[in-house]
């Protein structure tokens, strides 16, 4: 059987014109596909050293290959951009994926035959992409610029179909915020960091697709039966009675301690954000493409001042947190700011409140003055927050300096984002979750040790504290590693404990780009339902090349090696990845003092453990542990010489 | 049980489309919505989703239909009660 053909379609927003190429097989044999070629994509047409809102920046949207197919969460699309954040003093750019999953929106893609959609240029006016399977238009969006995210779904929904797949950036996104995001089908965001700034810089309002064709796969019996083993296995996971009950509402008893900010006592952060305000909240849920668990959210606010509103996307874990990071009890009062952000503006809500929240305190302490705000008073209470919002999402006033994010507060006012109280941050970006409520687990790592600093879908079983190294032994044998790289893994160290944080993280990012190459929800990582022998089971039949785990995970690192040369071009190194100063900072909270801890939680990781977990983590990348980057060995290794930082550096200049 | 009838639950529907897939490769050996006899009637206000199948172009899958063994929310049930369209609607 022969292997499907996938597509490379280049649409140039400056021209109008489209060109369509077929993946070449051995790009596929080497990168998997989805956005494992994306990323080669990246490396070859994007230029190094452009600006983010330059026209040359490209947008590389890659569906995962299995988007599509009757297989329990693969929804997944993974969007490739040069991010407008400033990640650095000296503002340079990192490359980076986010991913996000959809009901339509990535199998309409595959249908499409937009395997790989590259969306270069500049449009001279506003437009909408629409796309319906071999014809690609650029329409008119003069009348949807400057309306918000939800309003304009509907109406490109009315427009082109009940099924169509639709990505759209709201007001934020038009104004350039750096922070912006994208919503996909209403329910899921893309893209913290500011794909929608991306988007606003090009004149793209909104993409708009359909597609009629087969989603090709080379054996599709054997595919479809094994697809169906794996979904009789998640229908028996013991929880998912209570997960399909609350979705992403689920999981406050474990949240309230790991993403604890330490401000009030968690009674009473029970009382004010618990389950009950969850239960009382949540409308429907809602499933993305092919999943069997669902977890997206559409809530209604009951009573207060915005009573009845609804919202769609997952609202609880986030206003949690920032809600009591500004002191705001009632929690329908945050949960508003999410409805919005989703609907309306597209501002990425951790990265919004938590600089309103730093610009306030700096300014509480002195260190901001009411001249450098324009006269605005930062005061504690939660009109003052809106207003900032909206200044925000408008580039009105000290709101523009806000849109610029943590290196422009920097820069102007000399204000240390790690001076910051919650959550850490790196290269420009603050995190979404702390260690020091949390431990010092895997994801936290790959917030610095990515080049861009989410965990854009690393989740494995390590993300809950509890999980036992026989657990944890299972998925890294399923990950196919040789016996000697999980010895390493589980040899005791002084820094990190039983469990070498900083060498599984690497493995773990590597089978994080095989998961969104095809197309896997991360949650079926997390939970410990699929693991990488099925991945490698499912591509073997889709490609009809086989393939064992090992030879897959093999391909993530490839993956992941290429990521990280198209930011070295760019100058990033081991300084960028810097490990957060404030985790090394007791929290005081009224629950007692909070540190930073090792995964089994037995020692107090500091900053010289991290440093050493942080070196371990090189040396099994076998990169250059000084400068944290590919070393010439590695990348013959890997087949990817012709990728090294010097002839990048060639093909771009 | 003979299977005369498909019983669709709207209020249960979460829009996941796997009856679509299934049905497309039941009826075709390929994953395509469009393949399929299920369209997804969608309330764009509410986001609600429900499948809608075509009338005249359902044969049960021959008494055992795959829309039905895969959808993971119970919004579509086999029936013994014969129908003229082999489909019926609860609210
Ligand atoms: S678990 Fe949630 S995000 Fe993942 S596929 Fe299901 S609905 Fe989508
Ligand atoms: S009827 Fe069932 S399978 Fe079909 S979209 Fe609704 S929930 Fe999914």
């Amino acid at each position: 059987m022969l292997r499907p053909k996938h597509w490379t379609v280049h649409v140039d927003l400056s021209s109008g014109k489209v060109t369509r190429e077929i993946v070449a097989e051995q790009t596929e044999q080497t990168l998997i596909g989805g956005s494992g070629v994306g990323w080669k994509l990246a490396a070859e047409r994007l230029p190094a050293g452009v600006d983010p809102f330059a026209p040359d920046n490209l947008i590389i949207i890659n569906p995962g290959l299995f988007v599509g197919t009757l297989t329990p969460g693969t929804p997944k699309t993974t969007v490739i951009t040069k991010y407008p954040t400033f990640a650095s003093e000296d503002g340079r750019f990192y490359v980076g994926a986010s991913t996000c999953g959809g009901r339509f929106f990535g199998i309409a893609l595959n249908q499409a035959g937009c395997q790989h959609l590259i969306i270069s240029g500049k449009a001279p006016s506003p437009v909408y992409l629409r796309i319906r399977d071999d014809s690609i238009q650029l329409v008119d969006a003069e009348d949807l610029w400057g309306q918000g995210i939800q309003h304009v779904t509907n109406q490109l929904v009315r427009r082109e179909g009940p099924e169509t797949g639709t990505m759209v950036i709201g007001t934020a996104g038009e104004n350039l915020v750096r922070n912006s995001l994208c919503i996909v089908d209403k329910f899921n965001s893309l893209g913290r960091g500011g794909i929608g700034a991306v988007m606003g810089s090009k004149n793209l309002k909104a993409i708009a697709v359909n597609g009629t064709r087969d989603i090709e796969l080379a054996r599709p019996l054997a595919y479809f039966d094994f697809a169906q083993e794996l979904r009789k296995r998640v229908y028996a996971w013991p929880r998912r009675e209570h997960w399909i009950k609350l979705g992403l509402a689920a999981g406050w008893d474990t949240f309230k301690h790991t993403q604890y900010p330490g401000i009030w006592a968690k009674d009473e952060w029970d009382e004010l954000y618990g389950e009950k305000t969850r239960l009382e909240t949540v409308e429907e849920v809602i499933a993305c493409n092919s999943c069997i668990v669902s977890c997206r959210l559409k809530w209604q606010i009951k009573g207060g001042e915005f009573d009845g509103e609804i919202g769609f996307g997952s609202p609880f874990s986030k206003s949690a947190t920032s809600g009591m990071l500004l002191g705001v009890k009632d929690f329908r009062k945050m949960i508003h700011l999410v409805a919005d952000a989703n609907a309306n503006t597209g501002l990425d809500f951790y990265t919004t409140t938590r600089i309103i929240d730093f610009a306030t305190l700096m300014y509480e302490m002195g260190n901001l003055s009411k001249e450098d705000t324009g006269g605005l008073e930062l005061r504690r209470d939660y009109d003052t927050y809106h207003k900032l919002y909206d200044m925000m999402a408008k580039r009105e006033g000290f709101g523009a300096v806000l849109a610029d994010g943590w290196f422009r507060l920097k820069n102007e006012f000399d204000l240390d984002p790690q001076d910051y109280r919650y959550s850490g941050f790196c290269k420009g970006m603050d995190f979404i979750y702390d260690a020091r409520p949390s431990n010092l687990h895997p994801l936290m790592m790959s917030f610095f040790t990515r080049p861009r600093p989410h965990h854009g879908g690393s989740h494995t079983r390590t993300n809950s504290r509890n999980k036992t190294l026989e657990e944890i032994r299972e998925q890294v044998e399923a990950w196919g590693l040789p016996q000697k790289t999980i010895d390493r893994i589980f040899t005791e160290t002084p820094y990190s404990g039983k469990f070498n944080v900083g060498r599984y993280t690497k493995h773990m990012e590597d089978m994080m780009r095989v998961k969104n190459s095809l197309g896997l929800c991360s949650i079926f990582s997390y939970q410990g339902l699929i693991f990488g022998n099925d991945l490698a089971q499912l591509y073997s039949a889709a490609s009809g090349e086989d393939l064992t785990a090992g030879e897959m995970i093999q391909r993530g690192e490839r993956i992941s090696n290429l990521a990280k040369l198209i930011n070295a071009r760019d100058g990033f190194t081991r300084k960028d990845d810097r490990v957060p100063e404030i985790w090394f900072k007791p929290m005081d909270s009224p629950e007692g003092k909070i540190e930073t801890r090792d995964y089994f939680n037995t020692k107090v990781i500091g900053k010289e453990d991290a440093e050493k977990i942080l070196d371990d983590y090189y040396d099994e990348r076998g990169w250059d542990v000084e400068h944290g980057i590919p070393t010439p060995e590695k990348l013959e290794a890997l087949g990817l010489e012709a990728f090294s930082t010097d002839a990048l550096v060639k093909t771009a200049g | 049980m003979i299977v005369n009838s498909v019983i669709i639950l709207p209020s249960e529907c979460r829009g996941c489309r796997s009856c679509q897939l299934a049905c497309s490769f039941t009826r075709h050996g390929v994953f395509n919505p469009s393949k399929s006899v299920i369209l997804m009637e969608r309330d764009v206000e509410t986001e609600h989703m429900a499948p809608v199948i075509l009338p005249r172009s359902c044969d049960l899958c021959g008494g055992d239909p795959a829309c039905v063994k895969a959808c993971p929310y119970g919004a579509m049930l086999v029936s013994s009660a014969p129908s003229e369209y082999k489909i019926l609607i609860k609210e």
